[in-house]
Order: C-alpha cells, then sequence, then structure tokens
C-alpha cells in the first residue's frame, strides 16, 4: 500500500461526443473501508464516468492506479466491477438460474450467493422468470450478482432506486456490510440518501468536478456553516 | 487458452445454449424446416420413382438417375430456404439478447477477451446446427431403408456446402447482430448481405456487372459444391468470408473500442481477406466428388491436357447468352480450365444480337483452337469432337483409359414413409422439445443454492 493509502486513483479522465466535453479532466481518489459518493445534476457525467472507469466507453485517461501500480481501462476489470442501471440480464431465465450463472462465473461460494438470497428477500422469486420480476425484485437481483462479484472496488449504479425506504435503509445496512471487504463507488441522484450512506462525495457537474471530499469539507467549499447534502449542492451547482 | 478462461468459456456457452433452446423461433425455425425438406424430398422421391419406372424398362435411360442430383439437392434446397430466411432471426436473437438487455456492459467486464463472448454464442449456435441437420439425416437414412444407393463423397460435397454455407450466415448475423441497436437493424444488415449476393447473381447473370463478382455470391459458391466439385477456391472463400465477418463482430463488440482503432481493425482484417483469397485462387485444387464423374475427362485425356507444354488458344464466337456457350463453358472450358496448364480463352462477341440475329453471321457458334502455330476450328461444343481435335492439334495420340459406364440406381420408392416422418414425426418432437425447454423447472434443483449458513 502506498504512503498517501489510497485503493484507487484516477487522474485525466476526458471523454467527447463530436464537439460535445461530456467528461473534463476528472480526477480522484477511493481510499479503504470508505463509500465514495457520485453527486451531481441529470447529465452531469457520472454514468459517463462510470463506463469510463471500467472501459466499457472509450475515454481518454492520464492515469488509472490501483494501490499505486497504473492500469489502463481494458485492465479495469481485474480490479472494478461496475453495476449499471437498468440492466435486464438474461429476461427469459429463471432467477435461480441467473443467479447460479453469474455465481460459477464470477467464482463466488453457494454460501455467499445463499446469504445473498436471504438477506435480499429472493426467495420468494427464484422459481420466477427475470422478466417477471418488479422493478424492485429486478433491483434486488441486480444487487445480488454485482455483490457477488470478486473485483476489489465496485461501482453501483443508482442501487437505491426502485426500492421504498424501509428497503433502501435495509440495502445501506447490507453495503455497509460489504464494506469489510471492499469500498464502493456509488453514483447516487438521490442526495438524501447519498448523506445517509456516503463517507465522501465527488460532485460533478457538466463533465466536471465541482467539490471533492465529505460533507464537512463541501461545506466549507461551499461557504456554508451548516447544512445538509441538498443546500451543499445547490450552493455548489 | 489459460484454465480458468475455458472454464468462463464453458459456463458462458452453456448460458447461450439454455437461451437458445429456450427461443421458439429455435424451434419453429425447425419445423419449418422439417416441413419444408418432408416436401421436397416427398417430391423429389415421386420424380425419381417415375423416371425410373422409365429407366427399369430402358436401362440405358439409366444412367441420368444419380440420387445425390436428382434426389438430395432438391430435398437441401428447403434447407437453403430455411438458412437464408430464417435462421438469421434465431442467431440475431441469441446475440442481439446481450446487447438489448445491458448484459453485455457485465459480460465485458469478465476476465475473458471479449471475443469470447461470440465464440460461445457460435459454440452454442453449432449445437442448434446439430438439431438443423435432423431433417437431412432423417432423409439420408429413409432413402437408404427404402434401398436408395447413397454416393457418400458427392453427398459429403452438398452437405460440406450448407454447412459452410449455415457457418456464413451465423457469423453474417453475429456481425450485425452486434453493429445494430436493435433487433430489426440487425435483421436488415443480415439480409442485404445475404440477399445481396441473389442481387448479385442477377446483375452477373445479366451481363452488366462482371463475371468474377459472381465468385464472392454466397449462393453462387452455394452452387458449387451441388455441383459435386470440390473446390479448395470455393471452401478457403466459405471460410474468409465467415472469419471475416466473425472477426468484424469481435472488433466492434468491445463497446470501449474508439471508432477508429475499430476501423482500423476492419481494415487490416479486410487485407488479411485479401491476400487469403488472392493465393488461393491462384493456387487452386479441385477434386470431382461425383458419382458419374460428370466434371471430368477421361483419365487418359485428362493426362495428356495436364502435359500440354504450350500455350492453348481458343476464341469463341458466341454471344454471352448462348446456351450452346452455356453447354460448352459446361461441359468442356470449364474442364479445360482445371486441367491446361497454360490456357486463353477468347469470347469474340458477334455482331450479331440475339436469336434471331445469330444466322447472319457465318462466324457465329465458330470454336477456334491454336497451339504452337497450327490452327483448326469447329462448330461443335461436344467434348467428344473437341478433345480429339485439341490432341490432333499437340501431335498427342492416345488410347482411352477403360471405365466403367454409370448406369445410375433407378429406383421406385413409396413416399408415405417420408411424409409420416417429415409432416407427423419430427414436428411434433420439435414441438415436444420446444415445451420441455420452455419449461425448465422440470430440470431445476434449487436445494444447493440456498445453503446461506455462511456467507
Amino acid at each position: 500500500m502506498p504512503e498517501t493509502g489510497e485503493l484507487f486513483s484516477c487522474q485525466g479522465v476526458s471523454r467527447q461526443f463530436g464537439s460535445a466535453r461530456v467528461l473534463s479532466d476528472v480526477g480522484f481518489s477511493v481510499f479503504p473501508g470508505e463509500i465514495l459518493g457520485v453527486i451531481g445534476p441529470n447529465g452531469a457525467g457520472k454514468t459517463t464516468l462510470m463506463e469510463c472507469l471500467t472501459g466499457l466507453a472509450p475515454c481518454e485517461v492520464r492515469s488509472l492506479c490501483w494501490q499505486g501500480r497504473g492500469f489502463s481501462p481494458q485492465e479495469a476489470s481485474r480490479y472494478l466491477y461496475y453495476l449499471p442501471d437498468g440492466v435486464l440480464p438474461y429476461p427469459d431465465h429463471l432467477v435461480i438460474v441467473v443467479l447460479r450463472f453469474f455465481r460459477q462465473l464470477y467464482g463466488a461460494s453457494v454460501e455467499r450467493q445463499g446469504y445473498l438470497i436471504k438477506r435480499l428477500g429472493l426467495e420468494a422469486v427464484l422459481d420466477k422468470r427475470v422478466r417477471a420480476l418488479s422493478k424492485g425484485y429486478r433491483r434486488r437481483l441486480l444487487l445480488a450478482i454485482g455483490l457477488l462479484s470478486s473485483q476489489p472496488l465496485l461501482l453501483l449504479d443508482e442501487p437505491f432506486d426502485g426500492f421504498d425506504l424501509r428497503q433502501t435503509l435495509d440495502i445501506m445496512s447490507l453495503l455497509r456490510e460489504m464494506l469489510t471487504h471492499r469500498p464502493l463507488l456509488l453514483c447516487i441522484h438521490q442526495l438524501s440518501e447519498a448523506q445517509k450512506i456516503c463517507d465522501r462525495f465527488l460532485l460533478l457537474n457538466e463533465g466536471r468536478v465541482v467539490a471533492l471530499g465529505s460533507l464537512d469539507e463541501l461545506r466549507a467549499q461551499a461557504g456554508l456553516r451548516e447544512g445538509g447534502l441538498e443546500e451543499v449542492f445547490l450552493a455548489l451547482v | 487458452m489459460p484454465w480458468s478462461d475455458l472454464r468462463l468459456l464453458k459456463l458462458l456457452f452453456l448460458q447461450d445454449l439454455r437461451s437458445l433452446l429456450g427461443y421458439p423461433s429455435l424451434w419453429i425455425t425447425l419445423v419449418m424446416l422439417s416441413l419444408l425438406v418432408g416436401y421436397s424430398f416427398v417430391q423429389a422421391q415421386d420424380l425419381f420413382s417415375q423416371a425410373s419406372r422409365t429407366a427399369l424398362a430402358y436401362p440405358e435411360l439409366g444412367s441420368g438417375l444419380n440420387p445425390v442430383e436428382a434426389v438430395f439437392v432438391p430435398t437441401m434446397g428447403a434447407y437453403y430456404l430455411v438458412e437464408t430466411l430464417l435462421l438469421p432471426f434465431v442467431v440475431i436473437r441469441l446475440a442481439g439478447q446481450d446487447r438489448q438487455t445491458g448484459s453485455l456492459k457485465l459480460l465485458l467486464q469478465l476476465p475473458l477477451p471479449p471475443v469470447m463472448l461470440n465464440v460461445a454464442k457460435l459454440a452454442a449456435l453449432s449445437v442448434a446446427g446439430m438439431l438443423l441437420a435432423l431433417p437431412a439425416l432423417a432423409a439420408i437414412l429413409i432413402w437408404h431403408y427404402l434401398g436408395g444407393s447413397v454416393y457418400g463423397p458427392e453427398l459429403a460435397t452438398l452437405l460440406l456446402g450448407h454447412v459452410l454455407y449455415t457457418l456464413a450466415i451465423f457469423c453474417i448475423a453475429l456481425f450485425a447482430a452486434t453493429v445494430s441497436a436493435t433487433p430489426a437493424s440487425a435483421a436488415i444488415i443480415c439480409l442485404a448481405v445475404t440477399l445481396g449476393s441473389w442481387v448479385l447473381d442477377f446483375a452477373v447473370s445479366s451481363g452488366d456487372w462482371p463475371a468474377w463478382l459472381s465468385r464472392s455470391s454466397l449462393t453462387s459458391l452455394l452452387r458449387q459444391f451441388e455441383t459435386g466439385l470440390l473446390s479448395s477456391v470455393d471452401v478457403i472463400l466459405f471460410l474468409s468470408i465467415s472469419a471475416l465477418f466473425f472477426y468484424a463482430g469481435a472488433i466492434f463488440l468491445p463497446t470501449g473500442r474508439r471508432l477508429f482503432d475499430r476501423l482500423r481493425g476492419i481494415l487490416g482484417g479486410m487485407l488479411v481477406f485479401g491476400v487469403i483469397v488472392w493465393v488461393a485462387v491462384q493456387y487452386p485444387a479441385y477434386r470431382d466428388t461425383t458419382e458419374n464423374r460428370r466434371h471430368s475427362f477421361n483419365p487418359a485425356d485428362e493426362r495428356a491436357l495436364k502435359a500440354l507444354p504450350a500455350l492453348l488458344d481458343i476464341s469463341v464466337h458466341m454471344n454471352r447468352d448462348d446456351s450452346r456457350l452455356y453447354d460448352f463453358e459446361r461441359s468442356v472450358l470449364s474442364k479445360l480450365r482445371r486441367l491446361v496448364p497454360q490456357l486463353r480463352i477468347r469470347y469474340v462477341e458477334s455482331t450479331s444480337q440475339g436469336l434471331f440475329g445469330a444466322p447472319e453471321n457465318d462466324q457465329y457458334g465458330l470454336i477456334e483452337y491454336d497451339y504452337e502455330g497450327r490452327h483448326d476450328q469447329s462448330y461443335s461444343t461436344s467434348p467428344r469432337e473437341v478433345l480429339p481435335l485439341i490432341h490432333a492439334l499437340a501431335g498427342q495420340k492416345l488410347l482411352p483409359d477403360p471405365v466403367p459406364a454409370y448406369t445410375g440406381h433407378p429406383l421406385v420408392v413409396d413416399s408415405a414413409v417420408s411424409a409420416w416422418v417429415f409432416y407427423v414425426l419430427l414436428p411434433f418432437l420439435f414441438l415436444y422439445s420446444a415445451w420441455l425447454f420452455r419449461h425448465p423447472k422440470l430440470f431445476l434443483d434449487v436445494s444447493g443454492d440456498l445453503n446461506h449458513e455462511d456467507r
């Protein structure tokens, strides 16, 4: 581990669509055991950033480092796992078949799969087809797939979308449990939820990093003495 | 390939196979195929039986009764329709699903080269290919059971043509599904390529476009295998077209690649394709796999023609659309091209146009032969007259090798058995399989997956 204690860092991540620059020189670090929330208004480039980091979208990158060692976006799958929003894997298959497939693919144990099924309340839908699931169950299935993966840094896009308050708190608790294994990078639209679970925040606007740090640091940057993430967001964006 | 990659590849293959076997479109295709093959086979059997009745009375007519040519080529014609018009939709459904559902984003993050995702799909599709082969296998077995003769090499060439054509269709559809955002766009791209072959054939046959273009038409390539003449050029062309489209699909599969890098990759692939095809065309090899040796002269003639040391110049005074030229091409020129080391054929276009203009020109229909300063000419398009003429020009004297005359295999059969198999048994079998695979709970044991004592 380098002296800085950074687990993952990136510098100069940029992406252009024609003449429009959707990401511009984005850089940040992730530390062990933390949850970093990527927040920003619609179209800020949150999802694009995640896809660029995991090599799913073409981009320019100055550096990507894991524990101080550089790697290319094509090698990202060794360290990062990105769970996109709105994915419906193998809709014609039964939930248990899809879970078993990804568990085997990621080399996870049967015990871990069983634990996630129980923890995410998927027992009732195991013999249903994926396309027949409600939005909430689809999110749970996706989350189970993401948590079965083995890469040391997990990137989740809108992980609480589709959950009610109680379920959201339950999922937050599960994610906190998972922190003992790996840090998280969450792309969250709902600021109230982001404030509850994230340790630090990366505020993006129009593809640029507007602010990076804990809530207190963001408050200081916004010149606010008090207030939640929403007030800070409005002051900075 | 590392062991872990093979393990992942096997898992992907099994998952793709599970998806494929669950598609109603696959089973509907198989039912349609069974009905179409059945219809073609029954018709071919009836026609063969009618011709055989005459041949049994007059044995000299039996030489025209070649079972592969008369029964299996038309039967496999049903395959051509299904391979061209139905199969692409099954492939597009399988290959396009990952992109449409977003699963591709999950699969691309596996520690596996992205091309392996398409390798797994191609492997699953080859299992579907085996299912597709069932009606053909049934036809062969029924014919054998009814006492029909099956000449292995000729039939194997025909089947090889369809296997290669199906592979090409698989790869084209895989490519189309990879570069398209929706299945509809993929189907349009795929059908544009396959049906474009028909247009190419039509344009070439009408004389508007150069003849060499027809070599790149998938339909023409398949037709060569139907004739029973196995050519290294055709095999390599089929494999190269398949490889090119598969490679292009693999280039476009990873979403994180820049357009410039993709185009550069495609350009490199096309360059390699061009070199392979050029080498294949320069060094062709042929094998006449037909039982009646219809693509060959007498072995003595072939040896003599192969040994011609100088240039043989042939000038043909006929219009391209003349049926005599077609006969001459088929029975003489195509064979000479494969045998004579130095051959130049010139088509001297007549000023006469069409059927009624031809007789006005005295030279029309004349074929001139020049060899080492010696000249001869003839109006005949038959090898029986042309070959002695060429041997005489070259100063060759030869005795034909004794070759047993082909007497054909006349057979009168009752097609009722075939009708039952293709119209009832096989469709029922496919529909029952579709029902089984649409109810995967029948094979499901979840007890092991619910163990959650430990995380």
